[in-house]
């Protein structure tokens, strides 16, 4: 498995299909930082959105970075499906691991900030971009090529989810938020309430552990569906 | 017998691609699939490769235990980012295999195939032949007990083509059991040792030893639109309009009607353009792919 990670890892390097989503998300934080002060909880719930969308072009450029040849190679060497998409899926979350440390950084770096800055704005900051990296994964490789045949469908599909997304958590739609539909309905929102608190906190808000909790275990739950699906495809 | 194939069914989208497949693959030997465009070749290589199921049926292997199979898919990989060495070390690793006996095995590989002043070379800046020899050297990471390669001289020019079936041929000596599919009626005649045409969704097994002993010319006519030539209708390959009135027509038939049918056809006008005897299995090949019977059984 660590063999696979570190291959994947390589390859998507080595084929450079990263830099335009990177270079896309490091002119978004210069230019959202261009302006001092800014306040922090606000500027980070701006910054974690846009990870959430640049994440879906990460994660089908990642899932993409193999041509049809190799990924049947690789999969004969691994033996495991599943251990392929584990791969793939860890591949995405090292990615959005590395653009959260550096959304949350660089405001500090250039000290773009106007309040004074305690650990639990860094703690909220890293959290509500890693969750949100980690759902818009879990939410895009539904729209990779193991599961949509058309490359062009792949894009559409994950735009449009991410979208949706993005809407039903701005919606003021009352049925959204209450009974099973709740816990279907990506809790994006949930990001949103937390980092709308204001700047005045000194610790995290006892409701922040559950709802990121619970963003990181609805986007579990979808990966390993994910991995469920297409494993029924085929063999291992 | 390296495995075997009991009653093997595949559907694709309710389209029935192999139905109730029995076939056995011949230990140490070069198994070739032939047959037309769609007739399920490649989706029988995955499925004995594992990388697709069947939906009834068994695979068997002797003794019960799974073979170690290398894979040569269709598609040879282009856009590969690593040097030779690189990528077949990742490869080595993804499958479990020890660094040191990765790098042995890649020092052996290299010299087999010829390759050891492109160790160091992006496999991006490689020729379609070279890239082809890569895919095989991957499969061959692990000592294998069968190399599956579908459709490897697809694509080759005829040098690449002539190298690789060198290679084929060194392997075959080294008695690997290979299967493989192809098009390419020139690999049949020098590599194969067991023939496996893919017709109507079964498989018709056709055994070279029988096939060798008959003796099959090649004979290629001019004549008019207006000659008939129902007389050798059954042994007609290609039969094309080349210029006003005139058609090319190519007719492979058994030595011992050879005499007769070009005499009958001399007689009506038409002109010799050619004549030269013929490996059968690529004549039975051709009419494989043409979907008629065999005229030779």
């Amino acid at each position: 498995m660590r063999a696979l990670i570190h291959y994947f890892f390589f390859t998507y390097i080595r084929t450079h299909r990263y830099v335009p989503p990177m270079s896309l998300f490091l002119m978004m934080l210069i230019v959202n930082y261009h302006y001092v002060p800014n306040p922090i909880l606000d500027s980070y719930s701006f910054t974690a959105l846009l990870l959430f969308f640049v994440m879906g072009w990460v994660t089908i450029t990642i899932m993409h970075a193999e041509d049809e040849g190799q990924k049947q190679i690789t999969l004969i060497h691994t033996k495991n499906k599943r251990n392929y998409y584990f791969a793939l899926i860890i591949n995405c979350m090292i990615v959005g691991l590395i653009l959260s440390l550096l959304a949350v950084a660089y405001p500090l770096v250039i000290h773009a900030f106007n309040s004074e800055l305690h650990l639990v704005h860094i703690a909220c900051g890293f959290l509500a971009h890693l969750s949100l990296a980690i759902l818009s994964i879990a939410l895009s490789i539904f729209f990779t090529r193991d599961t949509v045949k058309s490359n062009i469908n792949s894009w559409w599909g994950v735009i449009s989810i991410l979208v949706v997304t993005l809407v039903l958590a701005v919606a003021r739609v009352e049925f959204l938020r209450t009974g099973f539909i709740s816990w279907l309905v990506p809790p994006l929102r949930f990001s949103m309430e937390i980092m709308s608190v204001g700047d005045d906190i000194s610790s995290i808000p006892a409701q922040a552990y559950w709802q990121f909790g619970w963003i990181f275990i609805y986007s579990l739950i979808f990966m390993l569906l994910f991995i469920k699906i297409v494993q029924k495809k085929g063999t291992f | 017998m390296i495995l075997e194939l009991q009653n093997v069914t595949k559907r694709f989208k309710n389209k029935l691609i192999i139905e109730n497949l029995s076939i056995s693959i011949s230990l140490n030997q070069v198994t070739a699939i032939v047959g037309k465009n769609g007739s399920g070749k490649s989706t029988l290589l995955k499925m004995i490769g594992g990388l697709m199921k069947p939906d009834s049926g068994q695979i068997l292997f002797p003794d019960e235990q799974p073979i170690s199979i290398g894979y040569v898919p269709e598609t040879t990989p282009v856009l590969i980012p690593f040097t030779l060495l690189e990528y077949l070390t990742h490869m080595g690793r993804i499958r479990g295999l020890t660094k040191e006996w990765v790098e042995k095995r890649i020092d052996t590989l290299l010299e087999i195939f010829d390759m050891e002043h492109e160790r160091d070379i992006r496999i991006v800046h490689f020729s379609k032949g070279m890239k082809q020899k890569t895919a095989i050297m991957q499969a061959m990471l692990e000592e294998t007990d069968l190399l599956i390669m579908d459709e490897p001289l697809s694509g080759l020019d005829q040098k690449a083509q002539a190298d690789l079936e060198r290679l084929l041929l060194s392997l075959k000596e080294q008695k690997m059991s290979i299967i493989l599919t192809c098009h390419e009626t020139k690999l049949l005649e020098k590599v194969v040792d067991q023939t496996l045409i893919i017709q109507e969704r079964q498989v018709i097994q056709m055994r070279s030893q029988q096939l060798h002993d008959k003796l099959i010319n090649r004979v290629v006519f001019e004549l008019s639109n207006t000659v008939s030539t129902d007389i050798v209708k059954n042994a007609i390959i290609t039969d094309k309009e080349i210029a006003d009135g005139q058609r090319l027509v190519e007719l492979h038939i058994s030595q011992e009607q050879t005499n007769k049918m070009v005499k009958e056809l001399l007689g009506r006008g038409a002109s010799i353009k050619l004549l030269e005897p013929l490996h059968v299995k690529e004549t039975e090949f051709l009419r494989v792919l043409k979907g008629e019977e065999n005229i030779y059984s």
